[in-house]
C-alpha cells in the first residue's frame, strides 16, 4: 500500500485546521482537542489532514434520557416526525427518544395482539415508514412486527413462503427498512442471495440486490484440477451479506456490505435490484485507501451501516477503525471523521448510524450509548455546496466552495466545484486553473478545448499570416537550397566522398 | 572527449538516424562513431524520460510528481545501458560477432536519438491536447520507442555482421546474460559483505581485548 504524506499539503491542511479552530464558533470544540484525526484522500491517494467536518457534541445513554441503561442496542432509526427509535436488543424493547434526545417519550416492550399480550425477543432492527408505521425486526421470534408508533398492533410479517427459498430456511431478520409504497426490505441472517423483499400485504416476493461472487481465474484453474471429492471439501464461494440498509427519497435502497477487497462497501439498488451507484474518479467506494497490512488494525474498512442524508449524500460507518466516511452522489469522498477509543466521541463497537437534521448519530453496542456529532463550519459548507450542486445550482455553490478553500486550500472537490462554475460562466481560463488543481481531467479538457477555440478565433489573423509567410519562406528556401546542395554534392563527389 | 565537439561526428549521429544500415556499417569499419557522443545521448535520453514523466500535461500524465527523481533515473538508465552493452558483447564474442564493445555502445547510444526527439516532442504536444486527443501524444511516444528499437536491432545486426534471425537470438541471449551478470554481482556483493563482517568482527574482538 502506498504511504506518502506530502509535507506541503500536511502543513497547509494543519494551517487550515488552525484557522478553523479559531474561526469555528459553534460548537466550541477545537480541532486539536478532537479524539480522532480528520483527513481525506488526495488524487494521489495520499492522506491529507483536513479540518474536522463533524465534532462530538454529546453522548446519550439510558441514564441521560431517564430510563434503564441500554443493553447491546443494535439499531436506531429517525422517524419522519423527528422522534428517535432505538432497538434496545438485549432488553427486548424499543426506546423512543424525543427530537433533542434529552428524554424518553415512550418505551415499547409489548403489544396487544388480538387480545393476547406479546413481546419481543432480541429485536435487532427498527424502522419507521413514511406512513408512520413502526417496523421491528423481532429476530429470535423470526418475524417482523408492524406497530403504530404508539405501540398498537398492526400486523406481522413472518415465515416467507417461496420456491426460491431453500428447504428449511430459517428466517431471522436483522435489519429492516420500508419504502414509500410500504414494501419491506429485510436483511436476514444467512440470506446470502440478497435482501428479502415483502409486499405491503406481507407476501414474500423475492430476493433483491445479490452481491456477485468474485472468482478469480486462478481459483477457477484450481477448481478444474481438483477431483470431485476435493471439490466437495473445498469451501463454498458464498457472497457476502449486506450489513446495513437505508432508503432514499426516490425509493432506491442503499445497502452496505463488507468488501474484503476494500473496493465497494455500499450499493445503491434500483427497484429491479441492480446496483446503480456512481463511483468517483478512483472507482473506489471502500473507505480507507491507505491501510496497514499487519495487526488487528489492518485491512480494508468494514462497513456495518449506511445512512442516506439527502441531496445524494450518504455516510458509511466503518466498524474496523470506527470511522465515518461520507460520499456524495458522484462517489466523491467528502470527509472522514471518527475513531475507536475510550474518550468521549469515540466508539468501541459502532453498529448503526443515522442522520438527524445537521447531526450524525452513531450507536455503540458495547458502550450502550449514542454518540452525537455536530457539523462544523467546514462540514456545513461542504454539505451545502454539494447540496447546491445536486440541485443544479452550481453558480450559487461557488461561494460555498470558495469559503471551503479558505479553510482547506487543497480541497480538490472545492477546486473542481469552483472550476465547474467558472466553466458554466464561460470563464474558461480561470476554470482551467481550478480544474487542474482539482485534478479533474474531463472538465479540464472541456475548458481547455473552449479556451483553445477562443484563442484561435481571437488570433486567427496573426496565425494565418505567420503560416502563409512561413510556407512562402520554406518554398523559397528549398528552391535556393536545392541548387546549393546539388552543387555541394557534386563537389563532394569530385573530392572522393568519405573523408 | 574531443569528439564531443566534433561537428562531423555529430552530423554522423544524425545521419545514422536516417540511414541506419549504411551508417552502422561505417561506424564498425571506418570509425565514424563516437563513444562519448553515444553516452551523452543516453544521458539525454534519461533526462528526456524524467522531463516527460514530470512535465507532460496532467491530461495524459498519471505519474506521482514526487516519485520522479532525475538522478536515480539517470543512474538506472546508465546502469542498464552498461549492462546491455556488456551482456551483448559477452554473447556476441562467443557467437562470431565482429563488433567491439565500442561499436555496441555506439549502436545502442545512437539509437536513443529518436526517443529523445519524440519524448520531448510528446511532452510539448501534451500541453496542447484535451482528454479525447490523447492519441496524438501516445502515437508520438510509441513512434519514438519503435524507431529506437528498430535502430538497436539494425545496429547490432550491422555491427556484428549478423543475419536478422541471428540478431534476434543474440538479443534474447543478451537478456539472459544480463540476468546472469546481475546474479553474479549480487553473489559477489553478498560475499564481500560477509568477508567484510568477518574482518570487522576480528577487529572488534581485538579492540575489546586490548
Amino acid at each position: 500500500m502506498k504511504k506518502r504524506i506530502s509535507i506541503k499539503k500536511l502543513t497547509a491542511s494543519l494551517f487550515a485546521g488552525t484557522i478553523l479552530a479559531v474561526t469555528c464558533a459553534a460548537p466550541p470544540v477545537h480541532a486539536e482537542e478532537l479524539p480522532y484525526d480528520t483527513y481525506n484522500y488526495t488524487y494521489w491517494e495520499d492522506i491529507a489532514l483536513t479540518p474536522a467536518a463533524y465534532v462530538p457534541v454529546g453522548t446519550v445513554t439510558g441514564a441521560t434520557v431517564g430510563t434503564d441503561g441500554f443493553s447491546e442496542p443494535q439499531d436506531l432509526c429517525v422517524a419522519p416526525d423527528g422522534l428517535i427509535y432505538v432497538a434496545d436488543t438485549k432488553n427486548n424493547r424499543i426506546v423512543v427518544l424525543n427530537e433533542t434526545m434529552t428524554e424518553t417519550v415512550r418505551v415499547i416492550d409489548s403489544f396487544d395482539r388480538d387480545g393476547e399480550q406479546d413481546g419481543f425477543d432480541a429485536p435487532y432492527g427498527v424502522c419507521v415508514s413514511e406512513n408512520m408505521q413502526l417496523y421491528i425486526a423481532d429476530s429470535n421470534h423470526k418475524r417482523v412486527v408492524v406497530l403504530t408508533p404508539e405501540g398498537e398492533f398492526v400486523k406481522i410479517i413472518d415465515n416467507p413462503q417461496s420456491e426460491i427459498l431453500e428447504e428449511g430456511f430459517d428466517f431471522v431478520p436483522l435489519k429492516v427498512t420500508v419504502d414509500y409504497a410500504d414494501r419491506v426490505y429485510v436483511i436476514a441472517k444467512n440470506a446470502f442471495e440478497g435482501i428479502l423483499v415483502f409486499e405491503s400485504d406481507g407476501q414474500f416476493t423475492g430476493y433483491f440486490g445479490t452481491i456477485d461472487v468474485k472468482i478469480t481465474l486462478w481459483e477457477k484453474f484450481w477448481k478444474r484440477l481438483a477431483s470431485k471429492e476435493e471439490r466437495a471439501k473445498q469451501q463454498l464461494y458464498i457472497p457476502t451479506e449486506f450489513t446495513g440498509i437505508d432508503i432514499d427519497d426516490d425509493g432506491f435502497v442503499y445497502a452496505s456490505n463488507i468488501d474484503s477487497d476494500g473496493v465497494q462497501g455500499v450499493r445503491r439498488l434500483n427497484p429491479r435490484g441492480e446496483d446503480v451507484i456512481q463511483k468517483g474518479e478512483n472507482e473506489n467506494l471502500g473507505g480507507d485507501l491507505v491501510v496497514g497490512s499487519y495487526g488487528t488494525y489492518a485491512g480494508p474498512s468494514e462497513f456495518t451501516d449506511v445512512t442516506y442524508r439527502g441531496k445524494g449524500i450518504y455516510s458509511l460507518l466503518d466498524r474496523k477503525r470506527g470511522r465515518i466516511f461520507t460520499y456524495d452522489r458522484e462517489g466523491n469522498l467528502l470527509y472522514i471523521f471518527g475513531g475507536l477509543g475510550t474518550q468521549e466521541g469515540t466508539f468501541n463497537t459502532p453498529i448503526a448510524i443515522e442522520a438527524v437534521n445537521d447531526q450524525i448519530l452513531v450507536l455503540d453496542a458495547y458502550n450502550n450509548s449514542i454518540v452525537r456529532f455536530g457539523e462544523t463550519e467546514y462540514g456545513s459548507l461542504i454539505n451545502d455546496a454539494v447540496g447546491l450542486r445536486y440541485d443544479g445550482d452550481e453558480t450559487e455553490a461557488i461561494a460555498k466552495w470558495q469559503q471551503v478553500l479558505k479553510l482547506d486550500e487543497n480541497n480538490e472537490l472545492a477546486n473542481t466545484g469552483i472550476g465547474k462554475a467558472y466553466l458554466t460562466a464561460g470563464e474558461n481560463r480561470t476554470a482551467m486553473k481550478y480544474l487542474e488543481l482539482g485534478r479533474n481531467r474531463k472538465y479540464y479538457s472541456v475548458a481547455w478545448k473552449r479556451y483553445r477555440n477562443e484563442l484561435l478565433i481571437a488570433h486567427i489573423n496573426v496565425i494565418m499570416t505567420v503560416v502563409i509567410v512561413l510556407i512562402a519562406v520554406c518554398l523559397l528556401y528549398t528552391k535556393v537550397l536545392k541548387k546549393k546542395i546539388g552543387r555541394g554534392r557534386r563537389t563532394k563527389a569530385k573530392e572522393g566522398g568519405l573523408a | 572527449m574531443r569528439e564531443l565537439f566534433s561537428a562531423q561526428k555529430w552530423k554522423y549521429a544524425f545521419y545514422t538516424v536516417s540511414h541506419p544500415m549504411d551508417a552502422y556499417y561505417e561506424i564498425r569499419h571506418r570509425e565514424r562513431g563516437s563513444v562519448p557522443i553515444a553516452v551523452l545521448l543516453v544521458v539525454l535520453f534519461s533526462f528526456s524520460f524524467s522531463i516527460n514523466r514530470k512535465s507532460a500535461s496532467f491530461v495524459v500524465n498519471n505519474v506521482y510528481p514526487l516519485s520522479v527523481n532525475a538522478l536515480t533515473e539517470l543512474a538506472a538508465v546508465l546502469l542498464l545501458y552498461l549492462l546491455f552493452c556488456v551482456g551483448n558483447w559477452s554473447i556476441t564474442c562467443l557467437m562470431e560477432g565482429e563488433g567491439r564493445l565500442k561499436d555496441i555502445a555506439i549502436a545502442t547510444g545512437y539509437a536513443m536519438i529518436p526517443i529523445i526527439v519524440c519524448f520531448n516532442l510528446a511532452t510539448i504536444v501534451s500541453q496542447f491536447v484535451a482528454a479525447d486527443e490523447e492519441a496524438f501524444y501516445w502515437v508520438i511516444m510509441a513512434a519514438g520507442i519503435a524507431y529506437a528499437l528498430l535502430m538497436v536491432l539494425m545496429g547490432i545486426m550491422q555491427v556484428h555482421n549478423y543475419t536478422l534471425a541471428k540478431t534476434l537470438v543474440t538479443i534474447f541471449l543478451t537478456f539472459i546474460a544480463m540476468f546472469i551478470i546481475i546474479f553474479i554481482v549480487m553473489l559477489f556483493v553478498d560475499l564481500i559483505t560477509q568477508v567484510y563482517s568477518f574482518f570487522y568482527s576480528i577487529y572488534q574482538e581485538l579492540i575489546y581485548r586490548m
